[in-house]
């Protein structure tokens, strides 16, 4: 399938912060700036890589996301891709992508005992 | 998203008939907005064929009003954690509430303007307002202070 | 009634006809939503009778060489003291998460190395007031509308366009910094040491990086004799080291008197460090085997240094809170989850033990952020809670 080029994978500065209504959601906070330079409108999936673990978020433009990145709400997600050296505040790669948001349960199977 | 007295005033006869009760079609267009008047007052618009297509904009420009409350507020549910920044800003509520959301607290008078339910802010008693009614103030302190932009006014 | 949702602990929650009056969004929900998701008792994946369920708890730390009890800060005061009973019976770590979160800030406060004040007095005579990495809105969401900014107070009665200077310090523009307009200012930082140290060098007559700003903060402590500064998550983990931040504050009431009170999350977390620091001089990560606290000690050292074998994990959340390789780890150990919901960890643990939620359930006493005491509300009171769950685990052991 072909990809358009104008999508951009973007190293972009991401920031963890409490979110009321979005706490147990996939979704990623991404502001105005980075959504122009990576091709990104409100509401597309996005996949966000941090050291090789990869997590597919639905896109919110937001004024409160740093302007350099974005901000994903405490929660599971930003867990999978956070450590503890850099735990709310780290670099991660955002590109548009497609398909389904990342489910918790996937996350699960791979803290389960088998 | 804002309905001025510009926007409806286009759409009069811009007669200055008298027959609402006002003096000028702007002073109509405001008291429309105002909900002082209703469309219905202007019998122009009504009885005469010409004025059939600016009578249905009319309808269509003011329909948001009669769909928000009775005064024009509008809160997005869905932006708002319930903070309580806008019951506690009201100067009305400053004023009649000085130990309930004067303070900070819920509102301990019966009517209030705003209350927090269930997480989000509602509109109880907008009658108090100071925007509305004869004596209109331009006050904007619920919406300038709320930090997700949860509340607008339909007038501007 | 009291509200259990956050540090706030707002005490004027009202049920009117099934409506929930005041209360923010997070604080309605738990009102509104307590009986949803509820956790069952499970052992090794079935549904088992309660009392089984803690049984097993039992065994699994009686056989255990290096249990952790870990979690706590949804809970009562009187709740946490049992835990520490029981990790002294088992010669245990113990810790909450304050030793990711806040607990360094806490112990600024209980070590008086900063001064600090009640939330009621930031309300009736505070001017300026600095939220420094903290966005209120989604933490503690009617902060600054109860307490802060926004209400009048005593000395404060013009309100927050004329009485109040609101200062927001980020690294981006959160929803609390959209509320600085007037009388008011957002400073955004990408390393607080440099604003630390422009405070330092304005207040010397030196050129800053944000002298403008500073300059401006500076100006305003000097109208007033009462301003506080709220430090959350942003701070701690801006510094990692908070002796400039001390520093700083210290300085600053050379100017004015400034207080400091941390702003975390957790609607009992304060209460914890005050309870094991009552105890033991330290506020969390703690070995009743080696008597002393160390970083090490913290429950994300414990996994990731594979030193424990098991964790008695209460009214807390690891697999959604911490680092994916950290909870990695809890695959490796038994672990035992005691919780009234069907949490992320709840789903991967070896027990499940269902409890009481605190201020709808369970009463207690919890402390607020600024440590003052209040006593929880009951709605629908539930045998089987916290109390009932550690005391037979102590009864077991």
């Amino acid at each position: 399938m072909m990809r358009f080029t104008r999508f951009l994978k973007v190293e972009v500065e991401v920031v963890v912060g409490r979110h009321v209504l979005a706490e147990n959601d996939a979704i990623v906070f991404v502001h105005p700036n980075i959504a122009k330079i990576a091709g990104i409108k409100d509401g597309d999936v996005v996949e966000l890589e941090r050291n090789g673990r990869v997590v597919k978020l639905k896109a919110k433009i937001s004024e409160n996301a740093p302007e350099k990145g974005c901000l994903i709400p405490n929660g599971l997600f930003a867990s999978y891709l956070a450590d503890l050296n850099e735990f709310k505040r780290f670099k991660a790669n955002i590109e548009v992508s497609e398909g389904e948001v990342t489910k918790i349960e996937d996350i699960l199977k791979e803290l389960s005992k088998t | 998203m804002a309905i001025t007295p510009m926007d409806i005033y286009k759409y009069l006869p811009k007669t200055n008939c008298k027959k609402c009760g006002e003096n000028t079609c702007m002073s109509f267009a405001f008291k429309l907005l105002s909900r002082e008047k209703k469309l219905e007052d202007c019998t122009p618009l009504f009885e005469e064929k010409k004025y059939e297509e600016y009578r249905k904009k009319l309808e269509e420009l003011l329909k948001p009003l009669e769909e928000a409350t009775e005064t024009g507020l509008v809160v997005k549910e869905e932006l708002c954690v319930g903070c309580g920044n806008c019951v506690v800003v009201c100067p009305v509520h400053v004023a009649e509430d000085p130990q309930g959301a004067g303070i900070g607290k819920g509102p301990t008078i019966e009517d209030p303007i705003l209350r927090v339910e269930n997480g989000v802010v509602k509109i109880v008693n907008m009658g108090k307002c100071r925007r509305y009614g004869k004596e209109r103030i331009l006050c904007v302190a619920c919406r300038d202070n709320c930090p997700s932009e949860a509340i607008s006014f339909l007038e501007g | 009634m009291i509200c259990p949702g956050c540090s706030c602990l707002c005490d004027d929650i009202e049920i009117m006809n099934g409506v929930v009056r005041n209360a923010c969004r997070r604080g309605a929900e738990i009102f509104l939503k307590y009986k949803e998701n509820r956790s069952k008792p499970i052992v090794n994946g079935k549904e088992v009778d309660v009392d089984k369920a803690i049984d097993k708890a039992v065994e699994i730390l009686k056989s255990s060489k290096n249990p952790v009890v870990y979690g706590f800060d949804t809970t009562p005061v009187e709740v946490q003291k049992l835990a520490i009973d029981l990790a002294e019976k088992l010669n245990a770590y113990i810790d909450d998460t304050s030793s990711f979160c806040l607990g360094d800030l806490v112990e600024l406060v209980l070590k008086k190395e900063v001064p600090t004040t009640t939330l009621d007095d930031v309300r009736n005579y505070a001017y300026v007031i600095v939220y420094w990495g903290a966005n209120p809105y989604h933490s503690l969401s009617r902060h600054m509308s109860k307490y802060t900014y926004y209400p009048r107070g005593e000395k404060r009665q013009k309100g927050y366009e004329e009485d109040r200077f609101l200062v927001v310090v980020d690294v981006r523009k959160s929803e609390t910094a959209m509320l600085a307009k007037t009388n008011a200012r957002y400073i955004v930082v990408d390393n607080d040491l440099e604003l630390i140290d422009s405070f330092f060098k304005v207040m010397e007559g030196k050129a800053a990086k944000y002298a403008n700003e500073v300059s401006a903060v500076i100006r305003e402590l000097r109208k007033s004799d009462f301003n506080v500064i709220f430090g959350g998550l942003g701070l701690k983990y801006g510094l990692r080291d908070l002796k400039p931040f001390v520093e700083l504050v210290k300085k600053l009431n050379e100017i004015s008197p400034t207080y400091f009170i941390p702003a975390g999350f957790h609607a009992n977390m304060r209460g914890f460090n005050e309870t094991l620091f009552e105890k033991t001089g330290f506020v969390n990560k703690y070995s009743f085997r080696d008597n002393t606290s160390k970083d090490s000690y913290a429950f994300v050292e414990l996994l990731k240094n594979d030193t424990i074998d098991s964790a008695l994990i209460v009214g807390t959340d690891p697999v959604k809170s911490l680092p994916f390789e950290i909870v990695s780890k809890l695959k490796k150990i038994k672990t035992i989850v005691v919780d009234p919901r069907n949490s992320l960890t709840a789903k991967i643990a070896d027990v499940v033990i269902p409890s009481a939620i605190s201020g709808i359930e369970q009463s207690g006493t919890m402390v607020r952020s600024d440590g003052v005491r209040v006593k929880l509300d009951v709605i629908e009171e539930r045998d089987v809670n916290d109390y009932y769950v550690m005391k037979r685990i102590l009864e077991g052991l």
